[in-house]
């Protein structure tokens, strides 16, 4: 029986899961600003973050998100490294189709990897507020899940901030919008470029220690989140931040609300109906600009 | 075996010699070398020392069958598609189920199956194709994992992740005799694949297509309605792919969703089309065996472990950086070398050509514009 409360419980829940949607989205979206790069092992490295915090945790016994202060860091300078030293070296004109082969190689060595050290068995975190929930006018919502939609949160405002209030945020939107322009006044953008990949790749670290604290992982789960990711940022219009912000929050919310009737295997399908559906309707997607129009 | 395209990008004297020949034996010559290429690899089952390596070999040939019917798509117009793996589950599922529920003939079942995903694939390819490159690779992924998570859910028709067990078309045949057969069946399946993909290369339809692959806004200009033919070609591709997935379903009998459309097989796929060289005929077919025959060997000697997905991505990512047009590219620029008139239009940068043609203007300088007219070719 479908009761208020529930459809109440499901929207929040579905504005928490679309929280961390956005922010993982908003990585991909910076790749493919930067250098029109479908970034395949973005969930990839998610997955490898949440492993890092989870080993983190259960060697140490302290809290998994203080794992952030070395994995932050250390994926910024994998990000950095990734763009530098392979996407640039790709000939600009088959960049697109290169560069995505180039990333799903990173996937899979990544997943290969985690399997190897930690076997394909599946992990969780025990932490002691776990299973506690707030009660939020009768809905029941996991610490968990409030937790990493803070995580999320904090993490995108700092992005905004970093991208509209510091130099280095005009340099790389300068980069993103007209790359010859921005050389002119004296850009690096070749610096500039290797630093917003690590910018993207940090915020693969933030969303892998949130995924951490609430889902079970195991090795080969990044492609189920690089499905519904790379729709995300179509439906949203592939290289406009808000646009996959929006996408996330709705798509996440759907998607949870669809659960009340469907199994969340046949819910997660919503993410393929509404990629291919924007591709049929509106192919630039529906909050793109001018950069989706001809990718 | 190379592509026309460079063929007709040779300096004018090889150009016209070969011009008087295209009415005889330039136009057979691909012919031969598919019937030679197919009679050498029909030799492996009277060489092959056991039944493993039988079944070995008809695994190769599958994936040979795989990676020249994703080269239709992918070597043409150079959009790499990782979702072939999906038209594969899909052609052995639609056959699986057809000799299950009708006890339909078993070719005719893997024809009607594979039309099948020919028409489902033409939405799609419409959708994937809207936009350039970037979507396509999208979509084509998203493809890939969405039929994942409905076969394994959809167990009432499916069977799920317990597996579907399809009858085999020659139930008297012993182990041996049955892949000897299956060898066969996918030699024959490769050879067709080849020659379509040649009869492409020499067509209107497939200068077309590599118009799309070198500049798609040029060949939009010059008015290839390039959507639809990369939409065709698209299609094309899928059918050979699902056909390959419906004699497998008969060869190995027992189809698990999670087997048939995993994602590896894809990378697997583009790996051994770009290494063997996506612009050769029989590019894709050397890729399959080298590959090929180091997966089986790797089963072999350590089973199935999470190594393989290592090796491949490294593979990949050194495959992509340092030899993107595969090895028969590599080998045709050592004995280019060696000729130094023979020279393609793509070993020339726009810099290059640049350099070149004020060296021309120049009166002075001593004349290049027999290398420039080449280029220009």
């Amino acid at each position: 029986m479908i009761t208020g409360t529930l459809l109440f419980q499901s929207l929040i829940l579905g504005v928490l899961l679309g929280g961390l949607y956005a922010l993982l989205a908003a990585g991909l979206t910076l790749y493919f600003g930067i250098m029109r790069v479908v970034m395949l092992a973005h969930a990839a490295f998610i997955i490898l973050a949440a492993y890092i915090a989870w080993r983190f945790s259960t060697a140490t016994g302290l809290d998994p998100m203080i794992s952030l202060v070395f994995t932050i860091p250390l994926f910024f300078g994998i990000g950095f490294a990734i763009q530098r030293w392979l996407i640039s070296r790709l000939k600009p004109a088959t960049m697109t189709m290169m560069s995505v082969l180039i990333t799903f190689a990173i996937a899979l060595i990544i997943e290969g990897l985690l399997g190897q050290v930690f076997t394909g068995t599946q992990r969780r975190i025990n932490l002691p507020y776990g299973a506690s929930s707030v009660d939020f006018f009768g809905a029941a919502i996991p610490v968990v899940q409030i937790i990493s939609f803070v995580l999320a949160g904090l993490s995108l405002i700092a992005l905004y901030l970093v991208l509209k209030k510091t130099r280095f945020g005009r340099a790389l939107r300068a980069t993103i919008q007209h790359r010859e322009a921005a050389q002119l006044v004296g850009i690096d953008t070749n610096r500039t470029a290797g630093l917003g990949f690590g910018l993207g790749l940090a915020t693969a670290a933030v969303g892998g220690t949130a995924l951490s604290l609430q889902a079970t992982i195991f090795p080969s789960l990044h492609w189920h989140w690089i499905g519904p990711l790379m729709a995300i940022i179509v439906v949203g219009g592939l290289g406009s931040v808000p646009g996959a912000a929006i996408a996330a929050l709705l798509l996440g919310i759907i998607r949870v609300m669809l659960e009340l009737w469907w199994t969340p295997t046949w819910a997660q399908t919503i993410f393929y109906l509404a990629l291919f559906l924007t591709l049929m309707v509106r192919p630039q997607g529906f909050f793109g600009g001018r950069l989706a129009q001809r990718f | 075996m190379r592509s026309a395209s460079d063929e007709r990008t040779r300096p004018a004297p090889a150009l016209s010699a070969a011009a008087g020949g295209v009415g005889g034996t330039s136009r057979l010559r691909p012919v031969i070398a598919i019937a030679v290429v197919v009679a050498v690899l029909a030799l492996w089952p009277s060489v092959a020392p056991n039944a493993y390596m039988l079944s070995a070999g008809v695994v190769v040939l599958n994936y040979a069958v795989l990676a020249t019917g994703w080269n239709i798509m992918g070597g043409f117009t150079g959009y790499i598609s990782l979702g072939h793996v999906a038209f594969f589950g899909l052609g052995s599922y639609g056959t699986g189920l057809l000799v299950i529920h009708t006890g339909m003939n078993w070719l005719l079942a893997t024809l009607v199956s594979a039309l099948a995903v020919a028409v489902i694939t033409v939405p799609i390819g419409f959708a994937a194709l809207r936009v350039r490159g970037s979507s396509f690779v999208i979509v084509t992924i998203a493809l890939v994992l969405v039929l994942q998570l409905i076969f394994q859910s959809w167990s009432v028709v499916t069977g799920g992740s317990g597996g579907l067990v399809v009858p085999r078309p020659f139930p008297d045949m012993l182990r041996p005799e049955h892949h000897e057969t299956f060898f066969y069946i996918f030699l024959a399946l490769l050879a067709v694949t080849l020659l379509v993909w040649t009869v492409i290369d020499r067509s209107r339809f497939g200068a077309s297509l590599k118009g799309v692959r070198e500049d798609e806004d040029k060949a939009e200009s010059l008015g290839a309605p390039t959507g639809k033919l990369k939409l065709i070609a698209f299609v094309i591709s899928a059918f050979f792919v699902a056909v390959a997935g419906g004699f497998y379903a008969l060869w190995f009998a027992d189809l698990d969703p999670l087997f048939q459309f995993r994602i590896i097989l894809s990378s697997w796929i583009v790996l051994m089309a770009l290494l063997g060289g996506v612009r050769y005929l029989f590019g894709p077919l050397l890729g399959a065996i080298v590959v090929g025959s180091a997966l089986e060997y790797f089963v072999l000697e350590h089973g199935d472990t999470q190594f393989h997905l290592v090796a491949t991505g490294l593979l990949l990512g050194l495959v992509v950086l340092f030899l993107p047009d595969g090895v028969l590219t590599g080998v045709a620029q050592l004995f280019r070398r060696f000729r130094p008139e023979a020279t393609s239009i793509r070993e020339v940068s726009a810099e290059d050509l640049r350099r070149q043609q004020e060296e021309q203007e120049a009166p002075q300088q001593p004349t290049t514009s027999k290398e420039a007219s080449d280029d220009r070719g």
